[in-house]
């Protein structure tokens, strides 16, 4: 390899067919008058403008575009030199870093020598040993493609916003579990927005078995084992729930507070006693009505109770969880969308309640699909006020145009999959961290399961791996219709 | 006529070389090749700065033009005819501190039943200087010359410049002599004219090698993409016809001066619509029944574009080296032989800047 060419942070790398390199793979070049060396990474393989290629080209199908016979009397072996020469590829690559006596910089302010210096592939175990991506707890990926492991520390998903991104069926889900398991495993709190249900078997194998997290994994199905009671349920809470997720004005929010005051200190503070007051209340009959409309769709909703024992999974698990360790799956699957929006606007208030009142450390939140329930000011909350508070999300999504651009620019990590239109990767593209150059080249041509890594998970240097094998039943699967019959 | 008759004997692979055929050419050009690198080794060698495709302009000397004006029309025949073409090409390729790096290829193309084959031989690579260019030349000479009259006759070397268009001419009148012993009543396509008597186109050869073809039925067409002719002050190719081509008028009244021997009737042919005509030279020992007959033949047997028999076009497109088969041969030399590249300044360009157009321009 030859260093040919320097723009801007793109360097031009002059490639012989004998030396296998793909995108997403690390150079080193290294100027050894100068003692550094430059990690660069391949962005795109293209074919070097040779002079004269487009002659040799013409001149091979010159009969009517069918290849001419013949035979070359060639002594001197000249043609393997020709098509040597006619395969030398040009690598563009896009400088990560300096080494300086094994210590990185991002700074790449000087330009090695083109003629003395070498160039050699850098193997990703010895970049991540260089960047210093190693802890004491360690998630493995997966592999990369010199079949080594790529291995990223739990610690640097800590206080992170993620996000997991990629089109249908190339494995969003999977690393999802993957990096739920482990962080479960080194005793974190994570919570679970599952919409499609996908995740309430993570505690089982695949031939359903119970795994080791098994009775670390909680599965709360709205109206069925998750209940609200509505005498413990603080009025902030609610009054989210029905501005946010119901619309109720805020007219009605007014009277609907004096209501609930009213109830609580006469100790009458249940679902028959609420449907009451808001018949006998002397208000405006148009505020009654919208009262009474959110009234029965809470009822109806069949997620609050008054009895005591049905309500009290939520905080168990997650006071257990806090313990030990543990995910709490939410699973929205059968849940209608107003209803979906009650149970998160709930799970969330209740979140936010026990992390200010350091009941809970800290939850990683997991939120498939997140703009089917998560209200519009909340995408703001998430990036500043309840990262503050130990709430780190990880957003999983096949539809990167409706998380926010201030949400790409603020994500720590962005775990890509692949993607095939230019406008998802233009989205994706938005994020702080990510050069759009290497998102678009890299990211288009992976293969399902291989995921582009990028982040401070590996210190910034994005990395392909192939996402890992879990044995876990697999939940979630689109329903055929000519399943039977293949 | 034998029009369902293979007219080259088969053999495994493309009918071509007869076994009997004598080789000894490109053997010796191998030998020379290998030898005259093996001295180049380890010298410092200096890439040429502007390729350039060596072809052979030696100025016609030929005066005094006159033309039939009454051009000759002529009509396809569909008769089904082998057409046969040959071609080389030279470059030089770089230099060294003795002499330079030339590279010799040559191309033989065969149209037979709609389909075209090929036969290239080479590129010989050859380092020569001005202590070897002799001995190489001469050691060619004497295989490819079997008249001991012409080898005496041409018993100097030529300059170091004019090195690469006369290797490339011997391993050409090889090929020839080839096409000549193995096409049978079939038509033989040259690049260039049937002039001989210069330094590279020895009469005797060429009468031999005319000899030959005619002996086997066939009939050599010499076409010339350039031709320093004129009439009135014109080029005879330049001259329109208010006539539909396909047609040729002939050029007489040529008087070249000794030793130069015109072993053609000199032609231009418009063989397609369009403002482009050639010199074309048919041997001058066939009657003019059967060169109308051999060019009709041509029409009908292979394709025309303006005016120029795709068979020869071939010929010439894959002897032609292209620029990265010159980066390709250099890169040979350097790894085979450790030649060490060097990068000596264009003079011109240092000189005078922009307004240096390079060495090659000077």
């Amino acid at each position: 390899m030859k260093l040919y060419k320097k723009e801007g942070n793109i360097v031009q790398i002059l490639s012989f067919p004998n030396e296998t390199v793909e995108k997403g793979d690390y150079l080193l070049i290294e100027d050894g008058d100068v003692g550094k060396a430059l990690i660069v990474q391949v962005i795109d393989v293209q074919f070097a403008n040779i002079p004269g290629i487009l002659e040799e080209l013409l001149r091979s199908l010159p009969d009517g575009g069918e290849l001419i016979q013949g035979e070359d009397f060639d002594p001197l072996e000249i043609a393997p030199h020709i098509t040597y020469i006619q395969d030398a590829r040009l690598l563009r690559c896009k400088i990560r870093a300096t080494m300086n006596n094994e210590s990185l910089s991002t700074s790449s302010s000087w330009l090695p020598s083109r003629s003395q210096s070498t160039i050699r592939m850098l193997p990703i175990p010895t970049l991540l040993k260089l960047a210093k991506t190693a802890g004491n707890l360690p998630i493995v990926l997966g592999g990369t493609k010199d079949s080594m492991l790529l291995t990223i520390d739990a610690s640097l998903l800590d206080g992170r916003l993620n996000i997991i991104t990629g089109k249908k069926e190339t494995g969003k889900s999977h690393l999802s579990k993957l990096l739920m398991l482990d962080l479960v495993r080194y005793e974190a709190t994570v919570v679970v927005f599952d919409l499609n249900g996908e995740y309430i078997s993570l505690g089982m194998t695949s031939d359903e078995k119970r795994n080791a997290q098994y009775n670390k994994v909680h599965v709360l199905t709205p109206s069925q084992n998750f209940k609200v009671v509505l005498k413990k349920l603080h009025l902030h809470v609610l009054l989210n729930v029905l501005i946010h997720a119901m619309h109720l004005p805020g007219t009605s929010a007014r009277e609907f507070r004096t209501i609930w005051r009213s109830l609580k200190r006469e100790g009458k503070l249940t679902l028959h006693e609420l449907g009451e007051a808001i018949r006998n209340c002397r208000c405006n009959h148009h505020v009654r009505d919208a009262l009474f409309s959110r009234y029965y769709a809470l009822v109806n909703s069949g997620f609050f109770t008054d009895n005591v024992a049905e309500g009290i999974l939520l905080e168990e698990s997650l006071f257990k969880a806090g313990k030990e360790g543990g995910a709490i799956i939410i699973n929205l699957r059968n849940t209608s969308p107003i209803d979906r929006q009650i149970v998160v606007e709930y799970v969330l208030g209740k979140l936010v309640e026990l992390l200010t009142s350091w009941k809970l450390k800290a939850v990683f939140l997991f939120a498939e699909e997140a703009h089917l329930y998560l209200r519009e000011t909340y995408w703001d909350d998430i990036v500043t006020r309840m990262r503050h508070l130990g709430l780190f999300t990880t957003f999983v999504t096949n539809q990167p145009n409706t998380i926010r651009e201030n949400i790409y620019r603020q994500a720590d990590n962005i775990f890509l999959f692949n993607f095939t239109n230019e406008h998802d990767l233009e989205d994706v593209s938005r994020a702080a961290r990510v050069d759009a150059e290497t998102v678009k080249s890299i990211a288009g041509d992976l293969s399902p399961h291989y995921c582009l890594v990028l982040g401070k998970v590996v210190k910034d240097f994005p990395m392909v791996v192939k996402v890992k094998a879990l044995d876990i039943k697999t939940m979630g699967e689109t329903r055929l219709f000519f399943k039977d019959t293949n | 006529m034998l029009i369902e008759q293979l007219a080259i004997t088969t053999t495994p692979k493309y009918s071509f070389p007869q076994p009997t055929i004598d080789t000894s050419l490109p053997q010796r050009f191998i030998e020379l090749s290998i030898h005259s690198l093996k001295h180049a080794q380890n010298q410092p060698f200096q890439l040429n700065q502007q390729f350039f495709q060596q072809n052979n302009n030696l100025k016609e000397q030929i005066q005094t033009t006159r033309t039939e004006l009454q051009p000759i029309p002529l009509k396809p025949r569909l008769e089904e005819t082998m057409v046969a073409a040959v071609d080389t090409s030279s470059i030089k390729i770089g230099e060294t501190t003795k002499g330079m790096v030339i590279a010799v290829r040559g191309a033989t193309i065969w149209k037979h039943r709609r389909y075209y084959r090929y036969l290239r031989f080479g590129p010989f690579i050859f380092h020569v200087t001005e202590e070897n260019k002799k001995e190489v030349y001469s050691a060619l000479q004497r295989t490819y010359l079997t008249s001991p009259h012409e080898h005496n006759h041409h018993n100097g070397s030529p300059s170091l410049l004019q090195m690469p268009t006369r290797m490339a001419s011997l391993l050409e009148r090889w090929q020839q002599t080839m096409l000549s012993r193995t096409v049978t009543n079939g038509l033989i396509l040259f690049d260039g004219s049937l002039t001989s008597g210069i330094g590279d186109t020895p009469t005797q050869r060429m009468k031999e090698i005319l000899d030959n073809t005619r002996k086997k039925g066939n009939v050599v067409l010499a076409f010339s993409k350039m031709t320093s002719l004129r009439f009135n002050g014109y080029l005879i190719t330049d001259m329109l016809v208010n006539y539909k081509p396909p047609y040729l008028f002939k050029i007489t009244g040529l008087k070249p001066k000794p030793p130069i021997v015109l072993l053609g009737d000199v032609y231009v042919a418009r063989l397609t619509k369009g403002n482009y005509a050639f010199r074309l030279d048919i041997d001058k020992q066939v009657s003019i029944e059967r060169k109308i007959e051999a060019l009709e033949k041509l029409l009908g047997n292979d394709l025309f574009s303006q005016s120029y028999p795709e068979t020869l076009r071939l010929a010439h497109i894959l002897c032609t080296f292209t620029a990265n088969e010159v980066i390709a041969m250099q890169h040979f030399i350097a790894r085979k032989y450790d030649l060490k590249i060097i990068n000596r300044p264009d003079m011109h360009r240092l000189l005078f800047g922009p307004f240096g157009k390079g060495e090659s321009h000077s």
